[in-house]
């Protein structure tokens, strides 16, 4: 199904970048995570009282009364959603848009790889870095909160919190690949694809921050990633599901695409 | 299907005249076959075509009988290949670049790794970022020639090389080809291809203008002789016994074609005491004026 040679080198290849963005992740998670108060009721909610809309806009609207809530509305509501589409961007530039751009890819089809095994294994490894990020956000997130705040972590609504968020990144990544592979200048389907998760997030910003704008909601996939009701325990795993198969959809597009089109080496 | 290479009215257009247009050749099992052509001409389009990079307009292109776009991964199987346009993965070693396409060719016996490089003089150690154009391209031969492929498809194969690495090149090249090698290289030097191949198409404007044998090539080119004489009446008494010798005082300028007899000619001068002699062997576009016609 995959090359591994590639998988292989892609892995080596991108090992210093995952660390970074794990440094990066590991910086906010234990930041926001040290502003909890399981009291509550102090600088943060005083901020937000001062400013609703714009805490409102960052997905910050109720702080929450549990740790799982705080966690949903200040990591998981943008940190975790940007900073992730952010590598996900990176890494669709060096596995596909490098590779085409400078002409590279005449190597790899110069070998006995079929067109399409090269592509599932650059869009295969693109999704094992996005869920890893979460499992490895989410484990720190998990860590922390049991060395910090003993027991004030609700497991399960905190594993579906993460695995919707996996399946959003995998849309959003998807979204990415599919642009770069797709458009005869991989470059600009590449701007394409991750300015189009930019709207998105842009949108639900926006659709967050007052009645107004609400109808924007439905505009954009983000919405199906309802954090602070999958935190409190509530809301459905169908999102997650819609998002993965909206996802495996784009990838698929994404490789069969591949496989047909010219290719200027 | 005894062709290795089998290109049937090939045709891209690119539109604005660029591409090319109805191209039309075989290449035989065991040939070492040249495409001869300017910048621009056409000869990487077409290789484009026969390694599925690209699909034509029209017409087809097959390697051993398959189809180049639908059944690339099956041919790559038989095929080295030297892109025209080098670029290599940069955060690799040279060693570490063969390497990694040797794992992706599926390769076990790295014999002729070693090989290549001992016959390049070539230090696979450093970064390619680092090499000079030379010492990437013999990173990009040795890719090409590792795995003993049935067909070698090589893009402007000796650019960058210096004279001494070239003609180790052309030693490969010959020993690929008594290996039972089919090889199609493209150049735009007919010197280049004269030393190898055993026929050569010259390509025009994106059309195959003719395919020659490069025996009938050379015997068709002009070379100019130029003679020098001790004194200018030698020379005029040499270029009166030659018809078409044009003189400049002491020295004579004599245009031969492969057909005419040179011995003759040197026997004259001999007689009149000839003291330095050069020649020159002709540019591309006068050994081809009759294919290429104008320059555009």
């Amino acid at each position: 199904m995959i090359s591994l040679p590639l998988f292989r080198r892609e892995a080596r290849r991108s090992i210093l970048l995952l660390v970074i963005f794990a440094g990066i992740l590991a910086l906010y998670a234990s930041v926001i995570l040290t502003m909890y108060d399981p009291e509550l009721g102090d600088s943060l909610a005083m901020m937000k009282d001062a400013m609703p809309e714009l805490f409102a806009a960052f997905g910050m609207s109720d702080p929450g009364s549990t740790l799982t809530e705080f966690l949903a509305n200040y990591l998981y509501g943008f940190l975790f959603l940007v900073l992730p589409l952010v590598l996900l961007i990176l890494l669709t530039n060096r596995l596909v848009v490098g590779y085409l751009d400078r002409g590279t890819m005449a190597w790899l089809l110069s070998t006995p790889t079929p067109r399409w095994k090269i592509a599932a294994t650059q869009a295969l490894f693109q999704v094992v870095c996005g869920v890893l990020t979460v499992v490895y956000a989410g484990g720190l997130c998990a860590i922390l909160s049991a060395a910090m705040y003993p027991g004030e972590l609700a497991a399960t609504p905190f594993f579906r919190l993460n695995l919707t968020l996996a399946a959003l990144l995998c849309l959003l990544g998807s979204l990415c690949f599919l642009g770069a592979c797709a458009l005869p200048d991989s470059r600009r389907g590449l701007a394409l694809g991750g300015g189009l998760c930019v709207v998105f997030i842009l949108l639900q910003m926006l659709a967050q921050s007052g009645e107004k704008w609400e109808w924007l909601q439905y505009l954009t996939p983000l919405t199906a990633f309802d954090s602070a009701a999958l935190a409190s325990g509530g809301g459905s795993l169908w999102p997650a599901l819609g998002l993965a198969g909206g996802a495996a959809i784009l990838y698929a597009a994404g490789i069969w695409v591949f496989t047909r089109r010219d290719l200027c080496l | 299907m005894n062709h290795v290479i089998d290109v049937q009215g090939l045709t891209k257009d690119y539109g604005q005249g660029r591409g090319i247009f109805d191209l039309t050749f075989q290449v035989e099992r065991g040939e070492v076959f040249g495409f001869l052509g300017p910048n621009g001409a056409g000869k990487t389009t077409t290789i484009r075509h026969l390694m599925g990079f690209i699909r034509p307009t029209a017409g087809q292109a097959a390697i051993l009988g398959m189809d180049c776009f639908a059944q690339a991964a099956t041919i790559q199987a038989h095929v080295g290949y030297l892109p025209g346009e080098l670029s290599l993965m940069d955060d690799l070693t040279g060693d570490g670049f063969l390497r990694f396409m040797a794992q992706m060719r599926g390769m076990t016996d790295l014999s002729a790794v070693g090989e290549l490089k001992e016959l390049f003089r070539l230090d696979g150690r450093q970064s390619l970022r680092k090499m000079s154009k030379g010492t990437r391209q013999k990173v990009g031969l040795v890719c090409a020639f590792m795995a003993r492929p049935d067909l070698l498809l090589l893009d402007e194969p000796t650019s960058g090389l210096d004279p001494l690495m070239q003609n180790r090149f052309v030693e490969l090249l010959l020993r690929e080809k008594a290996r039972g090698a089919t090889i199609l290289l493209s150049s735009h030097m007919f010197e280049e291809l004269e030393r190898t191949c055993d026929r050569v198409a010259i390509l025009r404007a994106g059309r195959l203008a003719a395919v020659e044998r490069t025996e009938d090539l050379r015997r068709a080119r002009t070379k100019r002789y130029v003679f020098s004489f001790p004194a200018p009446e030698a020379a005029a008494a040499f270029s009166a016994a030659w018809p078409g010798a044009s003189r400049n005082d002491s020295s004579v300028t004599v245009a031969l074609t492969g057909r005419e007899d040179l011995s003759k000619l040197l026997r004259l001068a001999a007689d009149q005491q000839v003291t330095d002699m050069t020649v020159d062997g002709g540019s591309l576009e006068e050994a081809f004026l009759g294919y290429y016609g104008e320059e555009d």
